[in-house]
């Protein structure tokens, strides 16, 4: 996923040296020419970022493919190359395809949740209203707020006994009073439990929705907006036809952002249920750090990280395909 | 216009429409803002008030009390999770600014050769998971020997702000007229000079923004945190409460409300002001 084509030094030397010596412009050494001094500058400016990046970045992606090749653990520094073996290990493993399966299912939900949420959303925030800007910096809270620390704030709201929420849904004579059949316990039983998590994803990240909808919307300039209409477009005509073309490369890239943090993201699940009751809300991320970090296998963490890359790579071609049938 | 009953009649429309939106809009601020008012208002409950069912919850049915935050500053290692999260933030601020500023300024101005590929793949690496890094990372952090302690983080936080303010100070530093500079070196500025002395003084608010991303996104982290740094005392804030403060099945909810609550909100706060400089930043690149 991240191929570096990182400039070094070597290449603007290369270039710069060419350039003004090949014009025979000047006999002096290139990094006298204004050209070598500025590119000579200019990389000098860059290294630090890019080296920064390189070394923390792209090579521990490198070596995460090697440790996924290898029996490296915690205890023992020496790895040997074991092949694909992690990955078929893994692969074989009831939790791993519990976590697989799961990690689909709440990428799918709660993506259809976010935008039916975010879209109503944004189409109201695009309407001029007294206390706009109220309601807008109240509304994005649960997406500025840090993750770990609202999750918490939902354990208590889930709480087995005493939950804000079944004691609203009890006074409204929806479900039982505590002990009783009807009375859910969220994070207990296995559909309400992954339910509840794809519900704080789906809090944490419908404004962010909303928000780069509404920035693609206002990004529409309303002379476009009126030509179609004395075109005698319709409202749905004009969003099908103007407007959603026009946000389309913003959308992509909110998208993919939500995408990258839902797949990815640990600490709902591992602070509301560890995964739990039994597999029932395993995913993927805190199956690797269970085995990665708390069981000390690397190699076998690094393989079941790794399995995200195709969901991830699976969700991009799936927006570019679409982007291109636009076209 | 013409006649005076218009002016009315569109004063009730407008009524009218705002009435709808607020209807529209209640929902989603309920939704929204009820965890944080729920977290606020457990925060300030006393411990029994917690546990009555019988008594309307939304409100305090006992005095309200500061005990949970006494119990957090006197019995916890909160005071110093507070400081470990400033401090690490502090670095990761002046580390990003010290790479992330001049990279910016040399993707966007110094014509350098494929300085806009270079410019997005720096900024792809933003997209690459902590979950996909965190187990060669902490390989590199015990290679350094900074496992149990949070310098760990002060090295890995950059691995995801550089990349985002280099982006960020790229589409800042765009902006800023190119004669400023031609200007400052007729006048006999180098070209360090020139940066340092025309370019960034007027470049001061992206800079700004900079160093408030970097404590922002350094605050949202929970993986690193979690897999790098064991010791009580040496956790930030985010990962410090929820590891912490929950000891197997007993819930001090009004102590973990109060932590929350005392350092969520006002990072909640800071965000808000920045966010649309966020999601500039992150569309900014390809809606043009």
């Amino acid at each position: 996923m991240t191929v570096l084509p990182v400039g070094d030094g070597a290449e603007s030397a290369t270039r710069a040296a060419t350039q003004p010596a090949a014009r025979g412009r000047s006999t002096r050494a290139w990094w006298h020419t204004n050209t070598g001094r500025r590119l000579t500058f200019g990389y000098l400016l860059l290294a630090p970022a890019a080296l920064y990046v390189l070394l923390l970045v792209g090579i521990p992606f490198l070596f995460s493919l090697y440790l996924a090749l290898s029996d490296a653990n915690v205890g023992d520094p020496v790895a040997r190359f074991v092949g694909l073996e992690n990955f078929r290990a893994a692969w074989e493993m009831d939790t791993f395809r519990d976590a697989l399966r799961n990690s689909i299912v709440f990428l799918v939900v709660a993506a259809i949740f976010k935008s039916l949420l975010g879209t109503s959303l944004a189409f109201l925030l695009l309407q001029n209203f007294k206390g706009k800007k109220l309601v807008r910096a109240l509304v994005v809270i649960p997406f500025t707020l840090p993750i770990s620390v609202s999750v918490l704030s939902w354990k208590w709201m889930y709480d087995s006994q005493f939950s804000v929420i079944n004691w609203g849904l009890h006074k409204a004579g929806l479900i039982g009073a505590y002990g009783s059949e009807s009375w859910p316990i969220w994070l207990g039983q296995p559909h309400l439990a992954l339910l509840a998590c794809i519900g704080v994803n789906v809090w944490r990240s419908f404004p962010f929705s909303a928000i780069v909808l509404l920035a693609g919307f206002t990004s529409v300039p309303n002379e476009v907006l009126d030509a179609a209409r004395v075109d005698g477009c319709s409202f749905f005509q004009r969003f099908r036809h103007v407007v959603t073309p026009m946000i389309f490369p913003i959308l992509i890239i909110g998208f993919l952002f939500d995408t990258v943090f839902t797949l990815s993201d640990l600490s709902v699940v591992y602070l509301l249920t560890q995964g739990g009751p039994g597999s029932a809300t395993m995913i993927l991320p805190v199956l690797a750090y269970q085995i990665g970090i708390q069981a000390g296998s690397l190699g076998r963490g690094a393989a079941i990280a790794l399995m995200l890359v195709p969901l991830l790579f699976l969700a991009l071609f799936l927006m570019l395909r679409n982007l291109k049938r636009r076209d | 216009m013409t006649t005076a009953a218009v002016p009315r009649t569109h004063r009730q429309k407008e009524i009218r429409r705002h009435l709808l939106l607020y209807a529209g809009v209640t929902p989603f601020l309920f939704i929204a803002v009820f965890p944080i008012y729920w977290m606020a208002i457990t925060a300030f409950k006393q411990e029994p008030d917690l546990y009555r069912m019988g008594n309307i919850p939304f409100w305090f049915n006992l005095p309200p009390t500061l005990k949970n935050f006494e119990t957090l500053f006197y019995q916890t290692n909160y005071g110093y999770w507070i400081v470990n999260t400033l401090t690490i933030s502090a670095w990761v601020a002046l580390i990003t600014l010290l790479t992330a500023v001049p990279a910016g300024y040399a993707l966007a101005r110094l014509k350098l050769p494929g300085a806009e590929n270079i410019g997005i793949a720096i900024f792809m690496t933003y997209l690459v998971p902590g979950i996909i890094l965190f187990l060669p990372l902490s390989r590199v952090v015990a290679t350094l020997g900074l496992q149990d302690s949070w310098w760990a983080l002060v090295v890995v936080y950059p691995t995801f702000t550089i990349p985002f303010c280099t982006w960020l100070m790229m589409g800042f530093f765009k902006t800023v007229p190119m004669e400023m500079e031609e200007a400052a070196r007729v006048d006999g500025c180098g070209q360090l000079s020139a940066l340092v002395r025309v370019v960034l003084p007027v470049s001061l608010p992206g800079v700004l923004t900079s160093v408030i991303f970097a404590f922002t996104l350094s605050m949202q982290d929970f993986l690193y945190g979690l897999a790098f740094v064991a010791p009580g005392d040496q956790k930030p804030v985010p990962v410090g409460v929820p590891t912490e403060l929950i000891r197997g099945d007993v819930f001090f909810w009004g102590s973990i409300m109060a932590a929350a609550l005392l350092v969520g909100l006002p990072v909640a706060i800071l965000y808000n002001f920045f966010l649309d400089k966020f999601i500039q930043g992150i569309t900014g690149g390809v809606g043009k």
